[in-house]
């Protein structure tokens, strides 16, 4: 909006050199879709079977998946967010060794890949066991889940600290200068700020988290990718399963960003719930009363 | 009340290796109101902050109504002694009516509605009967200031002391926030002010204390002050003030 009505009130040699960019992005990008858009069409008009799409033997099989994903995600996603409060705190901690502990569990749990995490849970920890004597025996899906919660709880708690040393430290110092403790301070004060802060980071990380629960298929976890793999297998067709795939996975990354959105909006204070919003209402129809007399 | 109610005593701070503070000295009395002044860096503000113990000291003693502060608990120390900052501090996330209520509520634990309405009533004092619902986000500078000294306000301390709350205001807004501290000094508030503000520390101070690197170098009653300083630093001062 503001570009266009600069360049209705100037036209210069600058503002020309703006307009062409703009317009050069525009083929260009215009261009991307129709040779994504054109090669899209060709695939789903030549490669997808329809029949085998809508057949209700491969959707009860994709919507089983989907619900046990959508399970995983939604507890894994609960107890990461908590867990990786937990790490932020302790990255912030004024104790040495809660610091150095917290530092040392992002450290580990950002420098290994997830899948050796979830080798590790999934095969390593029933062997600490004698054999035959591990007590759960459908292993698959607690080790995902706790595999998912203590990866994403260092990406979390990164966030977390973040958020808070973002906060100025000045709010600490007010805090604390009406006799709150340190803790009561980081409750009722900086942490409320820390975590408007980190929202973005922590929604993109469990946009992530949903994404990596693709890898549980080399674990045995029944999800998605599964499912694909064992129709492609046996039907000898990757790009029918693939629509189903592509479908589901973005159906909950979609609607975990919708989530996010609404978070980040809730936690927008002072700008459409404060003085300048009413502000704004207010002067609005003071003008409109001036209109009149 | 026998005592002066603040008493900073020898007081000796180190930023790392540099001493900032030197043997300083300084006593207010109940009802009294002290201005501190002298150029940036001479330690003003770092004083204020060692009296309510945002700032550690290496030697002296600093003791409100007799009692050391720095023995004391240090959460229960500071609801005796109320601060306003250059930068507001307002917390955000509240509305003025929030940010009032709030340390009433969490740290005396006054129920809800008893603590709402002081906080009603002490933003009506500052001048912001009207603006309780907004966030300091929707508040001019002179009003959030007005705001954080209401919150001050509100812990019912028994000293206030201000770290150069007008220098982060468009000059247009300083004078509504001199008021309400004046109004505070008319009520017989205790304060200790540091400001750039030379006519207000004129009008409203009872002393002056000039402090120039980290040392106290003068303190004289007001008027005598600026009329005819009794140091060199002082007449210093305030020639390059005119």
């Amino acid at each position: 909006m503001a570009t266009q009505t600069e360049s209705e009130s100037n036209a210069g040699g600058v503002l020309m050199r703006d307009r062409l960019v703009k317009r050069v992005g525009e083929a260009v990008a215009a261009g991307f879709v129709l040779a994504i858009g054109g090669l899209l069409a060709w695939i789903l008009s030549t490669q997808v079977d329809y029949r085998l799409l809508s057949s209700p033997l491969i959707a009860r099989r994709f919507a089983e998946a989907f619900f046990l994903v959508v399970r995983i995600v939604a507890i894994s996603s609960v107890l990461s967010v908590s867990f990786g409060l937990l790490v932020g705190l302790g990255r912030i901690s004024t104790s040495d060794v809660t610091g150095r502990i917290a530092k040392g569990y992002v450290e580990f749990f950002r420098g290994t890949p997830l899948l050796f995490q979830l080798f590790v849970i999934y095969f390593g920890v029933p062997r600490l066991w004698a054999t035959g004597q591990f007590p759960i025996s459908d292993w698959a899906v607690p080790a995902a889940i706790i595999g998912l919660t203590l990866n994403h709880a260092a990406y979390v708690g990164e966030a977390i600290r973040g958020g808070i040393d973002a906060v100025p430290e000045g709010q600490m110092e007010a805090a604390r200068s009406l006799g709150m403790s340190r803790v009561m301070a980081l409750r009722e004060v900086v942490l409320p700020q820390a975590w408007r802060n980190a929202l973005a980071a922590i929604g993109n990380d469990q946009i992530i988290l949903v994404k990596d629960t693709s890898l549980l298929t080399v674990i045995a976890v029944p999800e998605i990718m599964s499912v694909f793999r064992n129709i492609n297998s046996n039907q000898l067709d990757p790009w029918t399963p693939l629509v189903w795939v592509c479908v589901l996975y973005l159906v909950i990354t979609m609607s975990m960003s919708q989530l996010v959105n609404g978070l980040e909006r809730r936690s927008d204070w002072g700008s459409d719930s404060g003085m300048l919003g009413w502000l704004s209402g207010l002067s609005s129809k003071g003008g409109d009363g001036g209109d009149n007399s | 009340m026998t005592g002066p109610l603040v008493e900073f005593d020898g007081v000796d701070k180190f930023f790392g290796d540099e001493q900032v503070l030197h043997d300083v000295d300084l006593s207010v009395d109940e009802r009294e109101v002290v201005v501190v002044i002298g150029p940036s860096g001479s330690g003003k503000s770092t004083l204020l902050r060692c009296a309510n113990r945002l700032e550690s000291i290496r030697g002296g003693d600093i003791r409100l109504d007799g009692r050391s502060v720095l023995d004391a608990n240090v959460n229960e120390i500071r609801q005796q002694i109320g601060m306003v900052f250059q930068s507001f501090n307002l917390f955000p996330h509240k509305t003025a009516l929030e940010n009032v209520a709030l340390g009433p509520r969490k740290v005396k634990g006054l129920p809800a509605e008893t603590a709402t309405e002081r906080a009603r009533e002490l933003l009506d004092r500052v001048g912001l009967a009207a603006q309780t619902g907004s966030y300091p986000g929707g508040l001019s500078g002179g009003q959030q200031q007005r705001v954080a000294i209401a919150r001050a306000l509100a812990m019912e301390p028994q000293v206030m002391l201000f770290d150069e709350v007008t220098s982060a205001l468009d000059p247009e807004l300083v004078g509504e926030v001199l008021d309400v501290i004046e109004g505070l000094a008319a009520d017989g508030m205790t304060m200790v002010l540091v400001t750039h503000e030379m006519g207000f520390a004129r009008e409203v101070g009872d002393r002056i204390v000039l402090m120039a690197d980290g040392r106290v170098v003068e303190r004289t009653e007001t008027e005598s002050f600026f009329d005819r300083p009794e140091t060199d630093r002082g007449r210093q001062f305030l020639s390059r003030l005119l």
